[in-house]
């Protein structure tokens, strides 16, 4: 079985999002754009669970052990 | 694994009560163990951006309800022309700074640098308004930044003067 990547990979790109969004949310909150702070934070919480899920299938991926 | 069935018979000199901990690998990142600990900074992610939602949340339904307090900041006579005080608006934990740039006329911003939240110091001689953090300045009239890291003005806080005393009555919203 090949070793595979994706879930690292994707993985990775969550997590680069979830800063994108920390980011943004406490910016726009001084700025005082307090809706968007409410979607980027919802969105952060949101893709917690998209990890876990790529976590879950990806897990026994990883051939050889 | 194997052994773990066996009874193994240990050397006098290592029978430490340590000697079935098994070491091996025990450091090592595996694909999974890597994927589990991205797995749970995002949890971190989650959790450390809700408090910044409530506190939006909490700001966006108080808005109407909540004028600013109308505040005294000082007497116009203990502020020379040319000169900056600190202050404290709206609560006591904002700290401020009022600069009397001309006869009659004020400006008040809330001084925490728009950067880090260095305190902004009255430059006297550059009339300027400097961070000391990062070297960061604004403009005193408009609170705009101009050089260094901040990118946004500072809060602009509204002043009043009636009788000889001066009186802070709010803070500018962004226009950005
Ligand atoms: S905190 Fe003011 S310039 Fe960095």
């Amino acid at each position: 079985m090949k070793r595979s990547y994706v879930g690292v990979l994707l993985l990775c790109l969550v997590v680069l999002m979830n800063i994108i969004f920390t980011q943004y949310a406490v910016n726009f909150f001084y700025a005082q754009k307090y809706i968007n702070v409410i979607l980027l934070s919802l969105g952060n919480v949101g893709l917690f669970p998209i990890a876990w899920l790529i976590y879950k299938k990806e897990k026994n991926q990883g051939g050889v052990r | 694994m194997e052994d773990n069935n066996k009874r193994v018979t240990v050397r006098e000199q290592d029978d430490n009560y340590t000697h079935n901990i098994v070491r091996l690998n025990e450091r090592s990142l595996d694909r999974r163990g890597f994927m589990k600990t991205m797995v749970g900074a995002a949890g971190l992610f989650a959790i450390s951006t809700l408090p910044w939602g409530g506190l939006a949340a909490k700001q966006l339904f108080a808005k109407e309800e909540n004028p600013f307090p109308k505040k005294k900041i000082a007497d116009v006579a203990t502020l020379a022309k040319g000169e900056a005080m600190e202050f404290h608006y709206p609560s006591e934990h904002e700290s401020a700074l009022i600069i009397r740039v001309g006869e009659n006329e004020y400006k008040a911003y809330q001084n925490a640098c728009t950067h880090l939240k260095c305190p902004v110091f009255w430059g006297k001689e550059e009339k300027e308004l400097l961070c000391p953090c990062h070297h960061g300045k604004f403009d005193v009239m408009t609170g705009k930044p101009v050089a260094g890291p901040p990118r946004r003005p500072l809060p602009e806080i509204t002043v009043q003067v009636e009788n000889g005393v001066i009186y802070a009555t709010g803070v500018k919203p962004y226009e950005a």
